[in-house]
């Protein structure tokens, strides 16, 4: 969370709570989605959410009519998938905390959306009345079954998760986990078929990894005694382990090879500071004297200008032959960066099309207000560049603006989503409509293909070669 | 990594646009209008700064100050450190021209910067200060209070304040931290903007901009109180404190930690971001004063975090009625700008509270007085609590 934003966030903090609307009571909140309304809506711009207070059904509730009235398929999906898969949710939890019931049965639901919500609530709330009283156990009932309902969606950018107070003696920039990142993310698992051995390291942050001596190109040969792959598919909870999130603090033992030769690490998870060149949004130099690279890690606030000025400064004073913009790791961002971005490479062009599943479009376009940077254009890209970061690569490729150099991107674009406020101040993200890249092709699930795939590989970690970025080199020589 | 857009607690530029606009929008109760009336201007007129309480009349001059040992921190291509610092002190003069808020350049980029409209570009240059400019100052070893803005403000907003000290006594030195606000005039004529703003979501920012500000503050002291100073045997060097708004009063405990010269802090409603050595601690005097999202438990952790390496005295006061911008000029504004003052505490009872527990703050560490005042809630001053890692009283 950036420093001023929660120092100034703060000072909204009562009128936002005197601003947010308490939940319309259900039966009313039902018959608002019967008219085509519903019970949430965006938080108030530029503000923090109250304090965070404990998810109840009603919560669920909310978030369900939320759904219904703002996501993409909200008006034509079977509202009982996301029942059933809620009640699937709540039934193992309930089992995982040793407390199953006969009662927990799925009940009827007739295909009415406000009849079925009742009779779920029902059920639901026949099972949680028969619990001891255990604030927490009910909490996290509740909460698996919220996920589970928005989860059902099958949308990358359908989101809820609580908010986390960060660990105690956290410091502005501080990261907390081993220290380290690999050739596979934490979200794998969301999209496991994209993933390929072997595991290794790609690079060292900080913290424990560094203490340990981990180094790039160390190929992590097991997790805890799990192996990363087995039977060519990837083990998505072993993979999620290198990744713990406060307050996870059990250490993960390692073995790790390293030329021939293995061995055993055990990482504590922690805060660390990280070095700050390798978080750094935005890094630009002059590689060979004539071609700019710079590296972008997402489109966030003022990431074009930032960009666009990174390239006037290597400029002056030099006359520059090409451009490498390195968007591996680029986690997304707002598509407004992106249309200004991309304004610095193509005027007068539509970059995406935002369909509702009426089939009407709208269009985003290129801001034509940036002069256009008028060099040979290549693109990094990787499993890592997603959402905002594919919208720009399938511009770059669908207008022919560039060479895409790298592996194919995440395929998690299914479209910008909004936030909505939910009754415990937690935040619910939903696209309501769908991207489509100029060609009108899909970049969801799909991924945009580089031009030309160099992937990375454990030895030219360890060498500290970069073969895609030399791969750019050569295509901006030729 | 989450792929959805993240929506940011509070972009930059939103402060006062925030506050303003959404005051209006939500229909929160009115604030009494009554005490703020006194001070306030009406509607239309220019804003006005409530005079100070005294004793002294005080006079005001600008310093340009060029630190060539390191390059901008902003903008490292130019490779000096240029800053604009307003001095307030106590004067004898009773009579002068009144000492300039801003410019009307930096009044138009500083609305532009927080996206106001409606209101003339220079309504902010216009407001009428209580410091006779360029009077010569009265008094010998005087203490000096240090005065630090909050990210994109520029250093007039702490006007109200400045004044109020150097009324009672103190040379106050308040610092434009060049590219961290919208507007810095110099001398020349050139104006600086905010480059910071660029970067102000990255991770690390807030320890940057202390750190860079920790720089400014030991320069200027080194200016102020070195054998170049402009006026010698004003400032005593040894009794030096500094007080700060939002990431202008973590740049206090910042400060405190790189300079031993300053010997007390006021962080005024400011998350923090130096790390203050577990093993020593910080031993100095530091007084925590916040609004509402500073009480202990709040959803800004780090006053916990500091509170327990601090072992010097401390106190941490909270305004539960106040905003954010309620320890600066802000509000004096609310109605110059059609809006309501944020917070539910009106304009004027926040620079009187600002000015007098600041000022009991420095009058006990900096001259030594016993402040009652800073010891347990006051039936004076029923709006401030006083709190502990435990909770507010």
């Amino acid at each position: 969370m950036s420093g001023k934003g929660v120092a100034a966030g703060l000072a909204l903090l009562f009128l936002l709570t005197a601003c947010t609307g308490q939940t319309p009571p259900r039966a009313e909140a039902v018959r608002a989605t019967e008219a085509g309304t519903s019970a949430c809506a965006h938080p108030p711009r530029g503000t923090d959410p109250g304090p965070q207070t404990p998810v109840t059904i009603d919560v669920v509730e909310q978030a369900y009519l939320c759904i219904l009235a703002y996501h993409y398929s909200g008006a034509t999906l079977d509202a009982r998938s996301l029942l059933l898969a809620g009640f699937a949710a709540f039934t193992q939890e309930l089992n995982r905390a040793g407390h199953d019931l006969p009662e927990a049965t799925m009940p009827a639901l007739g295909g009415d959306r406000a009849a079925d919500w009742a009779a779920f609530e029902a059920a639901y709330r026949r099972v949680t009345g028969r619990l001891p009283d255990d604030g927490e156990l009910r909490e996290k009932l509740a909460a698996a079954t919220l996920r589970a309902v928005v989860a059902a969606l099958g949308d990358n950018h359908a989101r809820w998760a609580p908010g986390r107070r960060p660990p105690p003696g956290y410091y502005d920039g501080d990261q907390y986990g081993l220290g380290l990142r690999t050739s596979l993310r934490a979200q794998v698992g969301e999209n496991p078929g994209v993933a390929l051995p072997p595991l290794f390291v790609t690079a060292v942050l900080g913290g424990a990894a560094e203490k340990a001596g981990l180094r790039p190109g160390d190929v992590i040969a097991s997790i805890d005694g799990s192996a990363p792959f087995i039977g060519g598919q990837v083990t998505s909870a072993a993979i999620a382990a290198l990744y713990p999130q406060y307050p996870q603090a059990d250490p993960v033992r390692l073995q790790v090879r390293r030329e021939g030769s293995s061995r055993t690490v055990t990482l504590k998870p922690g805060l660390f500071q990280p070095d700050p060149d390798a978080v750094r949004p935005v890094t630009a130099k002059v590689l060979d004297d004539d071609v700019a690279y710079v590296r972008l890690g997402g489109f966030g606030p003022d990431a074009a200008d930032r960009v666009l000025k990174e390239i006037a400064r290597l400029r002056a004073g030099r006359t520059l032959t090409g451009l490498v913009l390195d968007l591996r790791g680029n986690g997304g961002g707002s598509p407004n960066e992106v249309n200004r971005l991309l304004g610095g490479f193509a005027h007068g062009e539509v970059t995406a099309y935002l369909c509702r599943v009426d089939g009407t479009c709208d269009t985003m376009r290129t801001d034509d207000t940036v002069p256009l940077v008028g060099l040979p254009l290549v693109v990094l890209i990787d499993r890592g560049c997603a959402s905002a970061c594919e919208h720009f690569g399938s511009v770059v490729k669908d207008l022919r603006l560039g060479t895409l150099v790298g592996t194919r991107t995440a395929g998690a674009m299914p479209g910008p989503a909004e936030p909505y406020l939910l009754g415990n101040n937690t935040v619910l993200t939903l696209p309501s409509r769908r991207h489509l890249a100029p060609g009108r092709e899909v970049i969801d699930r799909i991924g945009v293909a580089p031009h030309h795939h160099v992937p990375p590989a454990a030895k030219d970690a360890a060498a500290g070669r970069d073969a895609a970025l030399a791969k750019a080199l050569t295509l901006l020589r030729g | 990594m989450r792929h959805a857009i993240r929506s940011r607690p509070m972009p930059r530029g939103m402060l006062a646009v925030g506050v303003m606009v959404l005051a209006a929008a939500c229909a929160a109760p009115a604030p009494p209008r009554t005490v703020a009336a006194t001070s306030s201007p009406s509607p239309t007129g220019p804003p006005v700064l409530p005079a100070p309480a005294g004793p002294h009349r005080v006079g005001s001059t600008t310093l340009h100050l060029k630190d060539a040992s390191r390059p901008d921190p902003w903008v490292p291509e130019v490779k000096a450190r240029e800053l604009m610092v307003t001095l307030w002190y106590p004067t004898e003069a009773r009579t002068g021209k009144p000492a300039p808020y801003m410019s009307a350049r930096e009044s138009e980029l500083t609305l532009k910067g927080k996206r106001i409209t409606g209101v003339p570009y220079d309504l902010l240059s216009r407001t009428r200060t209580n410091a006779f400019a360029g009077a010569e100052p009265a008094g010998r070893a005087l203490p000096l209070v240090v005065l630090s803005p909050g990210f994109t403000m520029p250093r007039g907003t702490l006007t109200a304040l400045a004044e109020g000290l150097a009324a009672a006594g103190y040379v106050v030195a308040g610092i434009d931290h060049t590219h961290e606000n919208h507007a810095t005039t110099f001398p020349d004529g050139r104006v600086a903007e905010c480059v910071a703003c660029d970067s102000d979501t990255d991770p690390g920012f807030g320890t940057k901009v202390v750190g860079v500000r920790a720089a400014d503050v030991s320069f200027v002291l080194d200016r102020l109180t070195g054998p170049g100073a402009r006026w010698q045997g004003l400032i005593d060097r040894t009794k030096i404190a500094m007080v700060g708004q939002s990431i202008g009063g973590a740049s206090a405990v910042a400060a405190m930690l790189a300079d031993r010269r300053v010997r007390a802090g006021v962080d005024m409603d400011g998350t923090t971001y130096a790390r203050i050595p577990k093993k020593d601690g910080l031993a100095r005097p530091l007084l925590f004063l916040g609004s509402a999202g500073h009480r202990p438990g709040g959803r800004d952790g780090s006053w916990e975090r500091d509170w327990k390496l601090l072992t010097g005295w401390k106190r941490w006061l909270v305004l539960p009625g106040a905003d954010h911008q309620s320890f600066t000029d802000v509000p004096l504004f609310g109605d110059a700008l059609g809006a309501r003052a944020p917070g539910g505490t009106p304009a004027a009872r926040s620079v009187e509270i600002t000015r007098t527990y600041v000022r009991a703050f420095l009058d006990r560490h900096l001259r030594g007085e016993p402040q009652p005042l800073l010891d347990e809630p006051s039936p004076r001053y029923p709006e401030v609590e006083h709190c502990a890692l435990k909770g507010c009283a």
